[in-house]
């Protein structure tokens, strides 16, 4: 019962950041440089065809009463349609495709990161000073300094052209085939996991090696409990808590990273689609992607914050 | 000083660092090539002593062509970082002092900020002030001004609590004079450390941009149009991306274990781990 205070209180906070940055994306983007009647009708459209087309799409309204109507059609659901995809398809169906996508691939790819690194990090903080820690450390420094997308391209080297074990291109639809989602996922997965797995590790590892020597570590030890008993239970489960922050703290720069990756891969997710919408300056597509990304990391923060609190006694109040 | 020198991760990472800043500035003045002069005689050669690196599809010498397009990448990133830095650590400072509403919005906005994907955000922003170097310096300093801000706001609130900050208000410092005499001193440590990783993932950001095709317009050179150009012909020359990637992960590993270096350093807490 006593989750259902916090998880109150946090939801709001999530409904007040999801409109603050409703408004802040709607109004940036009504700033931006270029007019997107002009992006759409050509360079020659004459004056009455981009009248017509800033009246259909209430270009010519002032901007609050766009963002009002806005606003109000975007929580009925209705995200208007593309300006530039095959003649203006709705919104809402691309992003229904493309987010199990971005979601299948993001989910896969955190939980490579969580395993590797509670390997890695167990290893490294058992090992501390020896050559399990130096091995481990060092990978994390070194995964840590590689740019997700120049990951992606080595593991295309090696494991798709030269051991031809995964596609290098080309992605199957979790809906389709799950095994082959898995498959053809696995390398984009992967390369946005290791920078991941590599943070983690570091953490996971500080975390335990704090928690290794404190006192009631040892009173445990001394009550005669197990030592694997002792580790997973009072190491780390305390250890997990700073593991589970940095989790959530990571989920920005895995949808970040989802971005570019998608474009490698030829994954037909959110992230590729807010690229093309970017090229072709589509208002309504970037600010839809925006937006997707933002509720996700909302709602992934609120799931990490209830975890913490669920873990943390002293946080349950 | 002392304690720096035996650190040796802050020492490697120190080294690697100015090496890559050493490399960078004469990089372009000591090679014999120009980063867009073409040799149509030596098409996609393979690394050679003449060209370490290689060359792209239109014969450009690759290893000319990181340098200088790392020099972009490190001016775009620094620029960006430092702006952050400033205004961060100012509005940051400033929330502490005034607290109350002033507090509030800022750090509101940081949560908003903070609640956007870091690459969606700049991509983001890209898309709203247009393709381009400064733009993209703009958008790193946007999208890392909340965590200096944050940060400075949180160290500063602490130190504002000191005896020795509240005896120079007693004195009647101005309040310019307290932020930046009493207290600026005291968080500056921590806010370097983040400033470091911050030009890190300046690159990063930069690369990732300008790899898409929405950051640096070719035919200027940056590292990520480096390795958008060796995608084209990844197949028959790997060298050109993956050299250029080895370069960027170069860099990276320099200023990060410069970080986590001077964090160790400046945490007293840890200064006993190796």
């Amino acid at each position: 019962m006593s989750l259902v205070r916090p998880l109150f209180e946090r939801s709001f906070a999530l409904i007040v950041l999801g409109l603050a940055g409703a408004a802040a994306v709607f109004f940036l983007l009504r700033a931006a440089p270029g007019d997107p009647s002009l992006t759409v009708l050509g360079d020659n459209a004459t004056p009455e065809a981009v009248a017509a087309f800033r009246h259909h799409w209430n270009l010519d309204r002032p901007v609050l009463v766009q963002f009002w109507l806005w606003l109000v059609q975007t929580l009925r659901g209705d995200l208007g349609t593309s300006l530039t995809i095959s003649n203006g398809t709705s919104i809402y169906d691309l992003l229904a495709a493309r987010l199990p996508q971005t979601a299948f691939i993001g989910v896969y790819s955190i939980s490579i990161a969580i395993v590797v690194s509670i390997f890695a990090g167990t290893i490294a903080a058992l090992q501390r000073g020896r050559a399990g820690d130096t091995v481990a450390s060092s990978f994390a420094a070194v995964g840590v300094s590689m740019p997700d997308f120049w990951i992606a391209y080595l593991l295309i080297y090696v494991f798709a052209l030269g051991a031809g074990w995964f596609p290098s291109y080309g992605y199957t639809s979790p809906s389709k085939s799950f095994i082959g989602a898995l498959h053809s996922g696995f390398l984009p997965a992967l390369a946005i996991a290791a920078p991941m797995a590599a943070t983690f590790t570091r953490i996971l590892r500080t975390s335990l090696v704090e928690n290794l020597h404190k006192d009631h570590v040892r009173a445990a030890r001394a009550f005669g409990h197990g030592w694997v008993h002792v580790f997973v239970h009072h190491v780390f489960r305390n250890a997990l808590i700073p593991f589970v922050t940095v989790i959530g703290l990571q989920i920005r720069y895995l949808l970040g990273g989802t971005v570019v990756i998608e474009r490698i891969f030829g994954i037909p997710g959110v992230g590729a689609l807010m690229v093309d919408g970017a090229f072709g300056r589509d208002y309504p597509i970037v600010q839809a992607c925006a937006l997707t990304f933002l509720l996700c990391v909302l709602t992934a923060n609120l799931i990490v914050d209830m975890v913490c609190t669920g873990l943390n006694p002293k946080a349950r109040g | 000083m002392r304690a720096f020198l035996k650190h040796r991760l802050a020492v490697g990472g120190a080294l690697i660092t100015l090496v890559v800043f050493g490399a960078v500035a004469l990089g372009p003045l000591l090679s014999p090539y120009s980063p867009t002069e073409m040799d149509f005689s030596a098409l996609l050669a393979p690394p050679s002593f003449a060209h370490p690196f290689g060359t792209d599809s239109f014969g450009r010498d690759v290893l000319t062509r990181v340098l200088e397009g790392a020099r972009i990448s490190l001016c775009v990133s620094l620029a960006g970082a430092s702006a952050a830095l400033a205004l961060g650590t100012a509005c940051g400072l400033f929330a502490a002092y005034r607290g109350g509403l002033a507090d509030s919005v800022m750090m509101r906005a940081s949560d908003l900020l903070f609640s956007f994907p870091s690459f969606v955000l700049a991509l983001f922003l890209m898309v709203v002030l247009g393709f381009g170097v400064t733009n993209i310096a703009l958008a790193i300093t946007l999208v890392y001004f909340p965590i200096f801000a944050r940060l400075s706001r949180n160290l500063g609130a602490v130190v504002l609590t000191e005896p020795w900050v509240q005896a120079a208000r007693l004195f009647g410092q101005s309040t310019a004079c307290i932020l930046v005499r009493e207290i600026l001193p005291n968080i500056a440590a921590p806010l370097m450390v983040q400033a470091t990783i911050g030009v890190a993932f300046g690159i990063v950001i930069e690369a990732g941009l300008s790899f898409l095709g929405l950051g640096v317009q070719p035919p200027t050179p940056s590292l990520g149009t480096i390795m958008a150009d060796g995608r084209e012909y990844f197949g028959p020359a790997p060298w050109v991306i993956t050299l250029t990637g080895v370069a960027i992960s170069f860099a990276l590993l320099g200023l990060n274990l410069l970080g986590d270096g001077l964090r160790d350093l400046s945490d007293p807490k840890l200064r006993s781990r190796p």
